[in-house]
């Protein structure tokens, strides 16, 4: 049996069935004899006992300065709330009902009142309020909480979503894979799970086949083809195995690549970057051969500490990253804070609307104290070697000159200090259709330009990447967008401007050939996709790409697009 | 017995994480802490009463103390209200 899902991260997992969701089962509404009022009283005590303990431990794990921490603390307050445990017991007392029911109730009943509250932020906390009174009830009902920490086998999870605080808590060492019911193509989960090298599938209706999945079934995660298998007949099993030996070997096959010239057999050089998060990814980059750093996503820095760092811990930061690429292009993007990306040290305020809110550039200009001591940093780091600084999210020429006006002031200042500087090219992401359509007021100024393609998909269609009903109707490649990057090109190179591209398209390896072929010759590559595009790169030829790409952006549909490149890769 | 009035200005007003900070601070208290919002009352040591007064931006809150450390816990609660968001 097969149920479908969307890959977020690849590779072929063999394991047993987990299910990690606890459904609660129906309660008993009946009138309790007086007899046991007593007895349902103690449950009630002993079932909120425990679930504290759980979270105590969960909380353990977590580090105390993050949001889950708080967050699992208010679940536990509100557990050791005096007048929520008087409640329950007075329930049980006057209608004579189960510790269950009563707790059923009362979390109903909290979440009813606060679903009713005028701000929409707030009324949502009625989820929380209701998945714990779940919690507790299935607890009571005596439903074992999964402990993961004694997991012996290899195991791939099913559950509707998970949060990150759940990812923490995994032994990754037996989860061979993961299955979500809901999450999105972006989501914490499917970032966690590319990192951890985890096959994961998304969006995938496993619990419509719950009559055949049962905790420990044999399971195989087909990260290729988006496919679950729930208890694989032999022929499934071989072939699976067979595809995971050759996936396996092309990983290896690919290595041979690795010092090998990028160029296509015609001679046609394409340079590839890496994009990085964090300083130890510079070590990945090496392994696969990437020219230096097309993006460096400097608000990693900024997610797990307690306090903004200093202009000096930045410097070093960035200096060090530069060492360790032995003279290679470090391509540095500011903070890009705001959205989804919500960051403890900042303190920021919560917004109706966060992707069309302060974020990238916009919450830079608007916090110069902190957008100054980051400039400051990089510039001093430059004087190390070659430096390219690129702004998220400029819409408006107002926002770039505001930000180069900025850079002549940190200037300035290091004058003053008598600091040591060096001069860095300017770039901006381009992430908005506005971007696009006041590229040529802002080229002037630019050394280059990246195309971030996640954002300006999003920003394009209009739709949250993340959100799972819109997934599959809106992808990366849709005439509007190709039309857009198409633009980009252009306008820069009239203006003789580099472009790079540095979202998850630039890491397809099918899509490789129309990127080159609309004349992209830069991208920036997460690690783990560098040689299958370089493979790509090294076996094509680069007249077959520009009459692709001189096709492809004739088509009208997102699907002749997608048939068109299907093919391309086929025949070429 | 002592009192205050404040106004929120968080832009979420006192959500849960904040709340759960304020409940905290309140119990190290050994006075009652009342918070009173639009008519209705409850006590600050009480996240689960707390969550329904409706603690939005913009609204006006009068916490109440009596007894022992009233002051204190009066100027601590109120401080939080205006500073945690």
């Amino acid at each position: 049996m097969q149920v479908n899902g969307i890959v977020v991260s690849t590779g072929i997992a063999f394991g047993q069935a987990l299910n990690i969701t606890t459904q609660p089962q129906p309660l008993d509404l009946r009138l309790l004899p007086l007899s046991s009022i007593e007895t349902e009283k103690q449950s009630l005590n002993n079932a909120i006992s425990k679930l504290i303990k759980h979270l105590q431990d969960c909380q353990q794990r977590v580090c105390p300065s993050c949001d889950n921490f708080q967050l699992i603390d208010a679940d536990i307050l509100l557990l050791e709330d005096d007048e929520l445990l008087t409640d329950m017991l007075q329930h049980i007392v006057l209608y004579r009902v189960s510790a269950a029911v009563a707790i059923d109730r009362t979390f109903n009943d909290q979440a009813q009142v606060i679903a009713e509250m005028a701000d929409p932020y707030l009324a949502n906390r009625s989820q929380d309020i209701l998945l714990l009174g779940q919690r507790l009830i299935t607890i009571l009902q005596g439903a074992n909480q999964h402990d993961l920490s004694k997991l012996s086998q290899d195991t791939i999870l099913l559950a509707d979503d998970l949060t990150p605080a759940d990812f923490a808590m995994l032994p990754l060492e037996f989860i061979k894979g993961i299955v979500l019911e809901s999450g999105g193509l972006t989501s914490h989960t499917a970032i966690l799970a590319r990192s951890a090298g985890i096959p994961a599938l998304l969006n995938c209706p496993w619990s419509s086949q719950d009559g055949h999945i049962t905790d420990g079934s044999p399971l195989i995660l087909d990260g290729m083809s988006g496919v679950l298998y729930i208890n694989p007949i032999p022929t499934e099993l071989a072939s699976l195995q067979l595809k995971q030996a050759h996936h396996l070997e092309q990983q290896q096959a690919l290595m041979t690549y690795k010092d090998m010239l990028s160029q296509t057999l015609d001679s046609h050089p394409l340079i590839l970057r890496a994009n990085v998060g964090n300083l130890s990814d510079i070590s990945s980059l090496m392994q696969v051969g990437a020219e230096g750093i097309g993006l460096f996503r400097t608000e990693f820095l900024l997610m797990n500490a307690k306090a903004l760092p200093d202009e000096n811990q930045q410097y070093k930061l960035y200096s060090e990253a530069m060492h360790a690429l032995s003279g290679q292009m470090l391509s540095i993007r500011t903070f890009d804070v705001g959205a989804d990306k919500e960051i403890p040290c900042l303190h920021q305020h919560t917004e109706e609307n966060p992707a069309l809110g302060v974020r990238g550039i916009r919450y830079s200009l608007q916090h110069p104290e902190m957008f100054m001591v980051q400039i400051k940093a990089i510039l001093r780091a430059a004087s190390h070697g070659q430096i390219r600084l690129m702004f998220p999210m400029v819409s408006q020429l107002e926002e770039l000159q505001q930000a180069l006006e900025l850079i002549e002031q940190a200037k300035q200042q290091l004058r003053e200090q008598g600091a040591r500087f060096g001069s860095v090219e300017y770039g901006i992401v381009v992430e908005t259709p506005a971007a696009v359509l006041a590229l040529a007021s802002m080229l002037p100024y630019l050394d280059f330009v990246s195309i971030g393609s996640n954002d300006l998909t999003q920003y394009t269609l209009a739709a949250d990447r993340t959100n799972p009903k819109l997934v599959s109707s809106y992808p990366t490649l849709s005439p509007a967008v190709i039309r857009l990057i198409a633009m980009t090109i252009s306008d820069c190179q009239e203006a003789n401007v580099k472009v790079c591209l540095c979202g998850e398209l630039a890491g397809n390896e099918h899509v490789l050939p129309l990127l080159m072929g609309m004349g992209l010759n830069e991208l920036s590559i997460n690690p783990s996709n560098l040689l299958a595009v370089k493979s790509r790169v090294i076996n094509g030829n680069y007249q077959t790409f520009l009459q692709h790409a001189q096709l492809v952006k004739q088509l009208k549909t997102n699907a002749a697009i997608d048939e068109a490149i299907k093919k391309f890769n086929l025949d070429n | 017995m002592y009192q205050k009035t404040v106004t929120i200005i968080a832009p979420h007003g006192i959500h849960t994480r904040p709340a759960a900070l304020l409940v905290k601070e309140a119990k190290s208290f050994d006075c009652d802490v009342i918070v009173e919002c639009n008519g209705k009352q409850a006590s600050a040591k009480s996240l689960f009463k707390l969550q329904t007064l409706g603690l939005y931006q913009g609204v006006e809150v009068t916490v109440i103390a009596q007894g022992e450390q009233a002051q204190q816990a009066v100027e601590r609660v109120s401080e939080l209200l205006i500073t945690l968001s």
